[in-house]
This record gives C-alpha cells, structure tokens and sequence, in this order.
C-alpha cells in the first residue's frame, strides 16, 4: 500500500458494508484518506461509488463497519453529523438554490448575523474576497445562481465547500457538467484545496482529470475496492484494467 | 446571456474587477421590478378608467374605503406571502379568520377580558398553524392537503361552537380597535402598515427570511446546507395561523360581529390570488411583500371601481380570474427567459 509515512489517516473507513434489501452496494470497503492529498475514487457503473459517497456525507448509514476522522470514531446518521465532523459535500446536484445570488449561496445554513439580521456587507464582501483569492470570476456576487452556466455553478459549489474551511472535502463527479477551461479551472481549485492542507476525495469517471489532480487512486469494483495506486506508480492502462476487472489485487466473486 | 465568466484564464486579470460589475447586478434588480411596475401601471389604468367614468372614485373617502377593504386581505396575504416563498401553502386561513374571531368573540361575551381573549383567538390560529406544518412533515401530506383539510376542521369547529350564529356584545374598548380611527384614516390602516413594514423587513433583512427563501427556492439544498427546514415550516404555518386569526378578530372588531361564516373559501382564494398576482411565485423562492400590497390593493380598486361606475358586481370575478392566469403566464415567461434550465 501507499501510505505516506507514518501519517495516520485523515478519514479512514473500514469493512464498509451497504445493503439494500438483498443487494450488497458495498462489501466490507475500506478507504483512507490523507491531509494534503487528492484522493479520487473511480470505478464503473454500478461498483459501489455513489453509495460510499452517500455514506460518508451521512446520507446513508452503514450496516457494518466504522468510520474515523483524524483517528476518532464517528457516527454519520445525518448529512449534518458529518459536516459537523468537518465534512463537507460538493454533490453531483451541487445543492445551490437558483433564485439567489452567489453570496448567499455561498453562505447557506451560514449566514453572517448582526442579531436576527443578515449581514449583507460581510457577506458579499467576504464573498468577493474570497472568489477574487482564488480567481474565481462571476460578474457579480449578487448574480443569482439560475443566470449561471453548469461550469459557473459547480465552481461556486466548489468554492463555497473551500469556503466553510472543512478539512475533508468531498466531491461528487465536480467534472461532469463542464467544459475544458472549467475542468481546469476546477482542477486548480482542487490543487489549492489540497495545498492548504485539506483531505480531498474526488469521485470521477474522467481518467484524464484523475491523472491530472490525484495523488491516490482508489478503485471501485463490483462494491469491493479492487485497488489503491499511487498515481505516480500506475498507469492509466492499469486502472482501466482494474475498473474493468482484468486486473485485480483480489480476487471477486462475480455477484449473481 | 453570459454575464458571468467563472472559467476564464485568471492570467492578467486584476483582483479588484474581478467579482463585481454594475451592469447585471442593475439588470438583475431592474428584473426584480419589472412585474411590481407592470402592476403599478394595472393600477394606475384601472384608475384613470373608474375615474374618468365617476369622479366620486377619486375622493378621499372612497380612497380611504378601498385601502380599508384591502387592509385585512393584506394582513393575511403578508403572512402567506412568507409561506409561499418557503415553498409552502395554507388553504387553511379563510377557516382560520373565522375561528379566531369567533373565539376570541364567545370568550369575551363570556366575562374573559379583551385582550386576553384576542390572545386567546391568535393562540388558536398557532395551534392550527403547527397542525398544518405537522401533517405535511410528519404524515407527508402534502401542504395543499393538510391545509384543505385543517381548513374544513377549523371552519367546522367554527360553526360547531357558535351553532352556526354570528357572536355579538362585545366591550368598546374591543370594538374600538377595529372600528376606531384618527383623523378619518381607520386604525386598520395602520395596523397594516405596521405589519407590512415587519413581514418586509422579516423576508428582505433577517436570517429567517433568508432561510424561508432559501428553502422555497430549493429545499434539497436548503437542507443539505444545515438550514432546519422542519423548524421552519414550523415557523412559517404558526405564524400564517396567528396572523389570520388575528385579522379575523380585527374584523370582528371591525363589525361588532363575530360570524363563523366569514373569511372561509373565498377569503382564503382572494388572499392566495392577491399573493401570486403580486409576483409571488407558486414554486417557492421568490416573492416581495410590496408585490403583495400592490396584488390586495389592486383586488380592492377592482372591487369598489365597479361598484362605483355601476358595473354589476357579478363581473369582477372574471376580471380576477383573468388577472391571475395572466400574472402567472407573466412570471413563467420571465423566469424562462431569465434562468438557464
């Protein structure tokens, strides 16, 4: 395995197990993560992704095995148990709301507050600060959501999870709606998450885009993890060979 | 379209023109306004027609009788107007208007002081409110249902513990609320300034209000972003209960009368109209509460310029009903030439 060091786990699973009814999404899955590294989670239809991504946020629960953030055991049985853990979601819906604008999508569930009243000011100021940091260009803070393209809005959902500072940051397929500069664009964004020091999971399809940001990668096969590359020390012949199941660490009995 | 440039090269780009630009921050507000200007417009026209017919329409005093008959459509429609921007919506407050009046009312002819007996009746619009929100969180009934429902309960118990007999013998001091005026303007004017200015200053300023659009516009989100939109339905059916009963108690005032037979149905549907004509969307997410104003104060002028030109009263529902599908197609073809899907 790749494990760096003697550095323990930022967010380590272990004997994930998932069911639904008589399917089993996810076969005792494990999963470490490091501060300061990219983590991206690949696998075909149908291997487990979305679930392991679900349990993680605290969208699903597990049937078996445990989750540990920087080492302590924790419970997810709310999306707001692993935020409060320090989790936070890009999901592939990205969960802006459309009629308002950038700042307060930004700070949703968050909002600054002198007393029971927003702060505007801050709010956008900060806002603005924030994506002119990281180079990110909206016309305006108080662009609503609804006038931004798909790459715009995946971006802002981006920044908004750098935003809240979380340490583990998760995202859910950040490359699915966007073209070829806002890839790039997100991938720069990911390469600074990582650089500040944040633990990174990144679930894609796209093998260029996980050659290009991830330090590990981790595939899913058929609910199990069929392997864990360093992405230096791979190729992406073998990682296809691993989604595919012409390459295996383990072998995997064909479900029914 | 593209207004926004998230994407670009960061090379050469300078921080401080980065994030902001005048030019769609001023589109997107002028937006905002367009449909409050089509509806001032409305107004206007309507006016100038009831009054080049009848000039009597322009007087002071059938001015201040049209504000005055708007003034608790207004009332319950702040309230609504906040439900319906949370995504929700209370059929419920026609039954409501009545039940708290005639609460409020047979708790005063039997010996409670006034005041205590209108919070009696507001507690009683609380109560239905947490009713309405409980049923559509915890029994998945959807809003629509569970407030049709509480309408039939609420305006069922009205009838129920009047025997179906309006309520009457009520202390001046009461009466005086509802009745009272300074300076020829009736208090229930002020009152729906007053409560105007709050619900405004609720939905544009604070933390809830932002919440409630936050969860209209999108309540996956809302939710996945650590907003409690459970609690907040909460909030918002409570105070929709409170706020209707308590205009149906102003009204009482207003009349000496508490009848089990006012507000009801048609109440609850001119309220609901008067909200979405004022550009309040149906879908959640968007709404002003000068929208709202403007949506009862147009209802009103409709129904007192006909009386006064003398057009049979029979015909204004059908001026309503096309100013409603109107406003509606209005705000779907806005919201599809403003938002990518």
């Amino acid at each position: 395995m790749t494990e760096p060091g003697a550095q323990a786990a930022d967010l380590e699973l272990r004997g994930i197990t998932k069911r639904f009814g008589h399917l089993t999404a996810l076969a005792g899955v494990d999963l470490a993560a490091y501060a300061g590294q990219v983590l991206a989670v690949l696998g075909d239809n149908g291997a487990g992704k979305s679930t392991l991504i679900k349990i993680i946020s605290g969208v699903y629960h597990q049937d078996d095995g445990e989750i540990r953030v920087a080492g302590n055991h924790v419970a997810f049985r709310s999306p707001a148990d692993s935020r409060r853990a320090g989790v936070a979601t890009v999901f592939q819906d990205l969960a802006l709301v459309e009629v308002l604008d950038v700042s307060t999508n930004m700070f949703l569930g968050q909002f600054p507050r002198r007393g029971w009243f927003i702060d505007r000011k801050a709010m956008e100021a900060q806002s603005r600060a924030f994506l002119e940091e990281h180079k990110v260009t909206v016309a305006s803070v108080r662009t609503e959501i609804g006038m931004l393209s798909g790459g715009q809005r995946q971006i802002v959902a981006i920044a908004r999870a750098m935003r809240t500072g979380a340490g583990i940051v998760l995202l859910d397929e950040p490359t699915a709606a966007l073209g070829v500069r806002e890839t790039a664009h997100a991938a720069r964004l990911i390469r600074e998450l990582r650089d500040q020091g944040t633990t990174v999971i990144c679930v894609s399809h796209d093998m260029n885009f996980v050659f290009g940001v991830a330090d590990r990668v981790q595939v899913m096969r058929l609910g199990r993890v069929a392997g864990v590359r360093d992405v230096t020390a791979t190729t992406k012949d073998e990682v296809i060979g691993l989604i595919t199941g012409s390459v295996s660490d383990q072998p995997i009995e064909e479900m029914p | 379209m593209s207004q926004a440039t998230a994407g670009r090269p960061p090379a050469g780009r300078t921080g401080g023109g980065t994030a902001r630009s005048a030019r769609p921050r001023d589109r997107a507000q002028w937006s905002r306004y367009t449909q409050q200007a089509g509806l001032i417009a409305c107004v206007l026209v309507l006016a100038a027609v009831f009054a080049a017919r009848n000039g009597t329409f322009l007087s002071s005093s059938n001015l201040i009788e049209l504000l005055r008959s708007a003034t608790l459509y207004f009332i319950v429609a702040c309230a609504s107007t906040l439900v319906l921007v949370g995504g929700g919506l209370d059929f419920s407050i026609g039954a409501v208007y009545a039940l708290g009046a005639v609460i409020t009312g047979l708790l005063m002819t039997h010996g409670t002081p006034w005041p205590l007996a209108l919070l009696a009746g507001v507690a009683v619009g609380v109560v239905v409110g947490l009713a309405n929100a409980a049923a559509s969180i915890y029994l998945g009934v959807p809003p629509l249902i569970a407030t049709l429902g509480t309408f039939f309960v609420a305006g069922g118990i009205a009838v129920v513990i009047t025997g179906g007999t309006d309520v009457y013998g009520f202390p001046n001091a009461f009466i005086s609320i509802g009745a009272g005026n300074v300076g020829g303007i009736p208090y229930l004017i002020f009152y729906a300034v007053i409560i105007g200015v709050i619900f405004h200053i609720v939905l544009e300023r604070t933390v809830f209000g932002y919440n409630t659009r936050a969860t209209g516009g999108n309540r996956g989100a809302a939710a996945a972003n650590g907003i409690r939109v459970a609690r907040l339905d909460m909030a918002l059916y409570a105070t929709s209960g409170a706020v209707a009963a308590l205009a149906g108690i102003l009204g009482a005032a207003r009349l000496s009368t508490a009848s089990p037979s006012a507000g009801g149905a048609s109440l609850t549907f001119q309220v609901v109209t008067a909200v979405i004509i004022g550009g309040t969307s149906l879908f959640g997410g968007t709404g002003t509460i000068a929208g709202s104003a403007l949506g009862a104060i147009l209802f009103a002028e409709i129904n007192n310029g006909l009386q006064v030109i003398n057009v049979d009263p029979l015909y204004q529902n059908i001026f309503i009903g096309v100013i409603l599908v109107a406003a509606v197609a209005i705000d779907q073809y806005r919201r599809k030439r403003r938002y990518r899907t």
